[in-house]
């Protein structure tokens, strides 16, 4: 028998396969699965959930990013959109809430009352919810404008798509 | 209110005709008043005063519309006692409201309750007692209205420092007074509600 070279195919079978193979990271699936489906809580307190309404409806219409889902089960939901004003006897609850959904979650701070507390500047007002739980992005505006909701979104979209599932830690300490 | 329900009501006493019940009482004009007739009474005088007018049968004032707590604290050129409750009170009988105003010191901040004769003045007086801190003595269930349960101080007097944030650890289950009611109607409480202690709040306040 004379000696017959191995065909080129052989030595790299994908040659052959054309793009029927896509390569990826986990991390890339992952995140675009996560960043194209958010489903938001509302914790609407005040005039902001007005704005966030008008985010959801059909002029804005947020289903163009995939947040159309509104839950009104934190266990349900992923992603946590403060809205309004949050008093210190309103604290606990929202942080229930919060220690109520499931990981992975983001936190979108509305408005000046949820960011910084507005111009409520009194003995009963949290100063900022990130007082009480960690806070992915805020969103300036009293009350900020449905396009700033959407901004608020892609941005988030954004975040997600750069985040490593195995760095990824669990803020507050979740039980 | 439809016009024709309001010409029903009688037109109503005159302010000097009001002084002129009050007067026997100790009630004393407030040079202030700009808007109505308010009256200043001394706290002993307080409970016959507001039954000489809502029994009365040319007054009539079936309805207490607050009790408003006051702080003289910052106010300008003020000589007189540091605190003072005011009582706006009308009428759906004859066309009339009038003002009574008790002034206390600080020392001695209260004035007797009026919740046996006005329902409306039970969460008026907590309200009052929680956000300035005056006592409405023989008040049934004297405790706060609007601040949770482990708020210490009485934010709306002067000196109280606003920017003081009180954290609140647990839950307010804030329906004690519903249980009463519904074991009342022979309800029976099956789970009674706790406060719920929170988890330990964020990493950046840990980290304090």
């Amino acid at each position: 028998m004379t000696y017959q070279p191995v065909p080129a195919a052989a030595a790299a079978p994908e040659v052959n396969l054309g793009d029927a193979f896509v390569t990826t990271t986990v991390d890339a699936v992952v995140n675009w699965g996560r960043r194209n489906s958010l489903w938001p809580f509302p914790f609407g307190t005040a005039c902001c959930a007005i704005e966030f309404m008008g985010m959801v409806s059909s002029v804005f219409d947020v289903s163009r990013f995939g947040a159309e889902l509104v839950r009104f089960s934190p266990r349900q939901a992923d992603l946590l959109i403060i809205a309004g004003t949050v008093t210190y006897k309103q604290a606990p609850v929202l942080r229930r809430i919060y220690d109520q959904m499931l990981e992975p979650k983001w936190v979108i701070s509305a408005g000046a009352c949820a960011t910084s507390g507005g111009f409520y500047d009194c003995y009963c007002t949290v100063p900022g919810i990130d007082e009480i739980i960690p806070v992915d992005i805020y969103i300036a505006g009293c009350p900020p404008r449905p396009e700033a909701f959407l901004e608020a979104i892609v941005q988030l979209q954004k975040k997600i798509d750069h985040e490593n599932r195995r760095e990824r830690v669990t803020i507050g300490g979740a039980a | 209110m439809s016009a024709v329900a309001y010409d029903a009501i009688k037109p109503g006493l005159s302010a000097d005709e009001l002084l002129a019940v009050l007067a026997p009482l100790g009630g004393v004009r407030d040079a202030a008043d700009a808007w109505g007739l308010t009256v200043r009474v001394p706290r002993e005088r307080l409970r016959d005063a507001v039954l000489a007018l809502r029994d009365g049968a040319t007054t009539r004032f079936d309805q207490l519309l607050d009790v408003a707590g006051i702080d003289y604290l910052s106010y300008p050129d003020w000589r007189g006692e540091r605190f003072a409750v005011s009582y706006p009170m009308k009428s759906t009988v004859f066309r009339h409201r009038v003002t009574l105003k008790v002034l206390i010191d600080e020392d001695d901040a209260n004035v007797p309750s009026l919740h046996d004769l006005y329902a409306s003045a039970n969460w008026a007086e907590r309200e009052c007692w929680d956000q300035v801190g005056i006592v409405f003595t023989g008040h049934p269930n004297l405790k706060r209205l609007l601040n949770h349960h482990e708020f210490v101080g009485h934010p709306l007097r002067k000196d109280y420092p606003c920017q003081k944030r009180q954290k609140l650890s647990v839950n307010d289950p804030m329906v004690d007074q519903l249980e009463a009611k519904l074991v009342s109607l022979g309800y029976t409480i099956v789970e009674k509600a706790t406060a719920s202690a929170g988890s330990p709040l964020t990493v950046k306040e840990a980290a304090k």
